[in-house]
């Protein structure tokens, strides 16, 4: 479903992200954990590119969303001026590869058929990022309700303007999507009256109300107060046991244990481990990861 | 008593109501005038000193920063003279263009801070929210971000707007009859000879302006606020 491919991110010159590729599959459910400032939610922010990675590429079902990433295509490296330089100088064309990786020599600048080859790939795979992003629904910590309209427009806007629904169907997918939550009431009130609770439920069906194959959810629970806690999570695991795809950032170690197929240890920008919550919590192997696990469990 | 007196017979004099009115044409027409093109010239100026850095937006960025800076750093008086003696030193080109235009330009730069202000003011979760459900941009803008700002803004423009109505009282530098223009013809020697009563009627007029124009705002300001509230 999603591949994220050796994906960097730089924040000036703070680098977030080091190197973390994973495969998310159809239908699995993967937690993403570890301390804070380990690069979590920037790693989910990246998947649909509402932060771009400096380097690397994310794909979703076989499309390309970001720009392509040069170092990923050894076809492309070969159609470049420092390609043309190094060659012969080294045993082999695969010498002359890594070498360019390692140690990032490709310039702005590499001529015209480099170029072309680039755009090659582009055009071969790239898919408009709006469209991936209507695949993709994405749950905040802060529910990012829209304030200047009612729950019902909040759920009705996006199908709506997108021209994927008519303003009748999307209201009354909207109306089925509250009534399942149990909110059909609030549909005409608007965002400042709900409690937390309700408030991130009804973003999540907001996500719903476009259909998404695969849901991202970057620490649901983390900005309610604690009795609201369980009725978001008790969503988000019928949605599971639906079959959806997600990407669960959360601190709600429990939650993962039960919900999760894989979990993701990050930290200092990269997936330092993952295994399955069974292995990973009981028997964990790398070091950071029994640090981490032995402070939050 | 004499003062009463005295405002009576500015109130029943055909040439001193005459001169009034004249003034507070002249004022009202600057006023509404770059009233709109500070409203219009601002938010593109707004829009453009927000958009994301890119080759294609340097320049008009850079253009529409040093035109704020520069409008916000003299004084009202110096480009009202720099339009009238430097920019438009036609002769017998209509001074109340002249006005209009120097005014309109003032307004326009203190309007872009306020609306840039105020869609800044807006949390970034509104935009990623919009984004993340594939909207693009100009619709996350149009739809969710300047509703929003707009609601932010209204005090601030309404301010400027008020300002602006006081502040063209500084076209009798440039010659023109305006409401404050006014009240010193009438109260010239060879009129009424006394300062006190035309100033105080004209500043009542002023005051009376203001007035109507909070109320305005106030009540836009109620109306936005209500979707929120309920
Ligand atoms: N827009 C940004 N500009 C600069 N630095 C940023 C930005 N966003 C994140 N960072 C930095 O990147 C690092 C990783 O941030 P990220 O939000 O991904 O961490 P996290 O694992 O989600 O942490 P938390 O559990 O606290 O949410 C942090 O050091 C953070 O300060
Ligand atoms: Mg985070």
């Amino acid at each position: 479903m999603i591949s994220v491919k050796n994906i960097y991110k730089d924040f000036g010159t703070l680098r977030v992200l080091n190197a973390v590729s994973c495969e998310i599959k159809d239908g699995e459910k993967v937690v993403i954990i570890g301390p804070s400032g380990s690069g979590k939610s920037t790693m989910l922010r990246c998947m649909n590119l509402l932060e771009s990675p400096t380097y690397g590429e994310i794909w979703l079902d076989g499309k390309l969303l970001t720009p392509a990433d040069p170092y990923l295509h050894p076809a492309v490296m070969q159609t470049s001026k420092t390609y043309a330089k190094l060659y012969g100088k080294m045993p082999d064309e695969a010498e002359v590869i890594r070498a360019i990786k390692e140690k990032d020599l490709l310039k702005k600048h590499e001529g015209r058929a480099y170029q072309a080859a680039l755009k090659e790939v582009e055009k071969q795979n790239q898919i408009d990022i709006n469209l991936a992003r209507q695949q993709m629904g994405m749950v905040f910590q802060h529910f990012n309700l829209f304030n200047n309209m009612t729950v019902l427009q909040n759920l009705t806007l996006a199908p709506v303007q997108l021209k994927l629904k008519s303003k009748e169907e999307a209201e009354q997918h909207a109306m089925q999507l509250l009534t399942r939550i149990g909110l059909q009431d609030k549909a005409n009130v608007y965002p400042s009256t709900l409690s937390g609770g309700q408030k991130q439920r009804i973003a999540i069906v907001r996500a719903l109300a476009m259909n998404p194959k695969v849901m991202l959810f970057d620490e649901p629970t983390s900005a309610l107060d604690p009795e609201m806690v369980g009725e978001v999570l008790d969503l988000i695991r019928e949605l599971a046991d639906e079959g959806m795809t997600m990407v669960i950032v959360t601190h709600e170690m429990g939650f993962a244990r039960e919900v999760a197929d894989r979990i993701l240890f990050m930290d200092g920008g990269q997936i330092v481990e993952e295994a399955p919550p069974a292995e990973l919590f009981t028997s964990p192997q790398n070091p950071r990861t029994k640090e981490f696990l032995s402070k939050v469990l | 008593m004499d003062f009463f007196h005295k405002i009576i017979e500015l109130f029943s004099t055909p040439k001193y109501m005459e001169s009034i009115w004249e003034g507070l044409k002249t004022t009202l027409i600057i006023s509404v005038l770059a009233a709109l093109i500070g409203l219009l010239l601002g938010t593109l100026l707004a829009i453009v000193a927000i958009a994301k850095d890119s080759k294609w937006t340097k320049l008009p960025k850079l253009i529409c920063k040093i035109y704020i800076t520069v409008i916000r750093g003299t004084p009202m008086a110096l480009q009202l003279f720099i339009m009238a003696y430097v920019i438009f030193a036609i002769r017998g080109f209509p001074q109340i263009v002249t006005a209009t235009i120097a005014f309109g330009l003032n307004s326009s730069a203190y309007v872009a801070e306020n609306i840039r202000a105020g869609i800044l003011s807006v949390d970034i979760g509104q935009t990623e929210a919009g984004r993340a459900l594939g909207l693009p941009g100009r619709t996350t803008m149009l739809k969710i971000v300047i509703p929003q700002a707009i609601k932010n803004v209204i005090p601030a423009i309404g301010n400027e707007l008020i300002a602006l109505i006081k502040e063209t009282s500084i076209v009798s530098m440039i010659g023109m009859y305006d409401l404050t223009m006014a009240a010193k013809i009438i109260g010239s020697g060879n009129n009424m000879a006394s300062y006190i009563v035309p100033m105080t009627v004209v500043a009542l007029f002023y005051l009376g302006i203001v007035y109507l124009l909070t109320f305005g705002i106030k009540l836009i300001e109620k109306r936005l606020r209500a979707s929120d509230k309920r």
